[in-house]
């Protein structure tokens, strides 16, 4: 489904220098399937987010990324959305002003006339979205209030996901979901996650604590270090990496 | 200091204003012997009008009507009703007297309908009676090529309250000047603006609001977008005389440069003579958020439509001060089918 091949990438930093943080980056995601990228801070995970994205200022500089067999590397970031690329920022950002409401029918209807098909209505959407936020005990009246603002970090990633149940996206990248949460909202979140799961839709979760894996159980775990994937395997890999740290795999990067 | 050479514009408007009385001879003698204002004069230090009537030679006509009908130069209000300043091309003159009589309530919906190529000088003296309350909602939306130069004297008497929503798309160069005399003493004062500039279009917001009496009451809201080659000039000063203690006065002005090349100037001034007084003034120019940018894009928006949202919620709030639901909403469709427009 999402296949990456020997990705490379630069950013610009803030005082103009340039940085190269994906370095020969390899991954292959098919229909199905939960993936976990695991790595310590630096090693590149939130810049492979944004470069998958479609962020502006994370330029591509090499290798292949390709999403239900159509390179990325083109596409504008609601083209990616369109096609079904969800990203779970690690930092829900705010925007005053704009009723979560409004905001989640606008998107959802945006995507739907790029995809070719039919906006939903008004009242159809009221009831989808009403369902949904029934399910994850999200209230109406948050609903209501501008994007995010004034949301606790818990609320905030709450929200995150009621916005993927609603957009129904084909593949999700979740980006450090489990920070800044208490294990009670940890297991909303993931329950969450996990009505999401199916055959025909692919996940890659982003994380930097094990934690995260008791509760939405990835089939395959990648360690990330120094901007490539140094080492996959299964589950059991988390907790290897939770015993033992990251300096081995590090140094198997350098 | 010598005789000043006389613009095409200069001698057009002078010859108009030949054998003028009251506030036309003033205005004609004030062009005789220093020309339209240039940025040399610190009050239009940042919309030079000289230059901007550069091209406009000929004489135009102008006048204010009322509910569809040309209006007398001194009338009274006492029901809701629009106001028009109509202005043909070439350079007009036109002037209104407005009072609003004690203990009436109004809803003034101002609007202005120019031709390209229209430079008129409108005046408006407004006078609000004890107890009145006038509601000034104005649509500027005016042609590229047009220069209206609105200047409204507000005196508020007691318990008085007036209110003025305006929202401007600016022109070649676009004056708006309030000047209110405010008395305090149960009176209120709430001064709203929305200006959004797409490019090579400008707008000045020039206001005074002087407090004579006490425990007067003003609030001021004005935000701005202007895009690239475009410039929003705001001035605002609040002056509270000796005797106005108590006055509880704020003034905001907010703005986004939607591009490098955008300008936006502005001096905002407290002048204080009372010592038991609570005044603010704040000022902040900003760019558009590019990270909620980027999220919104992430779920679906394009960039115009993600934009044009992000701007509208930032330009929005002064208009929330427009009571009628109708009229408001009017004028925030007109405000978002403009931003539907701004690169």
């Amino acid at each position: 489904m999402l296949k990456i091949n020997n990705l490379h990438n630069k950013v610009e930093t803030q005082d103009g220098e340039e940085k190269v943080i994906l370095k020969g980056l390899s991954l292959e995601v098919p229909a199905g399937e939960v993936h976990a990228i695991m790595g310590p801070n630096g090693s590149g995970k939130s810049t492979l987010s944004y470069v998958l994205t479609g962020r502006d200022g994370y330029e591509v500089t090499d290798g292949e990324m390709e999403f239900l067999g159509e390179e990325l590397g083109e596409l504008e970031p609601e083209e990616r959305a369109a096609k079904g690329l969800y990203l779970s920022f690690q930092y829900p950002v705010e925007i005053p002003g704009v009723p979560t409401i409004t905001f989640l029918k606008e998107a959802l209807n945006a995507q739907r006339t790029a995809r070719g098909e039919e906006a939903m209505s008004a009242p159809d959407f009221m009831k989808f979205i009403r369902e949904q936020a029934k399910a994850l005990g999200v209230s109406m009246d948050m609903l209501k209030r501008p994007v995010n603002v004034g949301f606790s970090g818990g609320e905030k990633k709450r929200m995150e996901i009621l916005q993927a149940l609603i957009l129904q996206p084909k593949f999700l990248i979740l980006d450090e979901t489990d920070s800044g949460l208490d294990i009670d909202a940890l297991k909303t979140v993931a329950e969450g996650v996990n009505t999401l799961r199916s055959d025909d839709r692919g996940m890659l979760v982003i994380t930097h604590y094990q934690r995260l894996l008791d509760y939405i159980k990835p089939d395959v775990v990648h360690v990330m270090a120094n901007g490539r994937i140094v080492k996959s395997g299964g589950p059991e890999l988390a907790h290897e990496l939770e015993a033992e740290g990251y300096d081995k795999f590090i140094g198997e990067a350098a | 200091m010598g005789a000043i050479t006389h613009t095409p514009a200069e001698k057009t408007l002078i010859d108009l204003l030949d054998g003028a009385e009251d506030w036309r001879a003033a205005a004609r003698d004030a062009v005789v012997r220093f020309g339209l204002p240039t940025k040399r004069a610190e009050a239009w230090k940042w919309s030079d009008l000289r230059r901007a009537s550069h091209g406009i030679e000929t004489a135009g006509q102008a006048e204010f009507r009322l509910n569809g009908a040309t209006a007398a130069d001194r009338l009274t209000i006492d029901a809701d009703a629009e106001l028009e300043l109509a202005a043909e091309a070439g350079i007009s003159v036109a002037s209104i007297e407005i009072d609003i009589p004690a203990g009436t309530r109004v809803v003034l919906k101002e609007r202005y309908s120019l031709a390209e190529g229209a430079f008129p000088t409108a005046r408006l003296e407004i006078t609000l009676g004890e107890g009145a309350e006038l509601e000034r909602v104005v649509l500027c939306d005016t042609p590229e090529n047009s220069i209206p130069v609105v200047r409204s004297r507000v005196v508020v008497a007691k318990q008085a309250h007036y209110r003025q929503a305006t929202l401007t798309f600016g022109s070649k160069l676009t004056r708006n000047e309030t000047h209110i005399t405010h008395a305090g003493e149960g009176a209120e004062v709430e001064l709203g603006g929305v200006y959004l500039l797409e490019e090579g279009r400008h707008a000045d917001f020039t206001s005074t609001v002087t407090h004579t009496g006490p425990g007067g009451v003003t609030h001021q809201l004005l935000k701005g977008a202007v895009a690239a080659h475009a410039q929003g000039v705001f001035q605002g000063k609040f002056k509270v005389e000796q005797a106005a203690q108590q006055t509880d006065a704020k003034m905001t002005h907010r703005a986004l440069m939607l591009d490098d090349r955008a300008e936006i100037d502005a001096k905002p001034e407290l002048e204080i003579y009372a010592d038991d007084v609570q005044c603010a003034h704040g000022n902040a120019l900003g760019a558009i958020d590019e990270t909620a940018l980027f999220y919104m894009r992430q779920r679906g928006l394009s960039e115009v439509k993600a934009r044009a949202m992000l701007i509208e919620s930032f330009l929005a709030e002064p208009l929330d001060m427009i009571s009628d639901d109708v009229l408001r909403e009017e004028l925030a469709a007109i405000l978002r089918q403009r931003l539907g427009a701004i690169r």
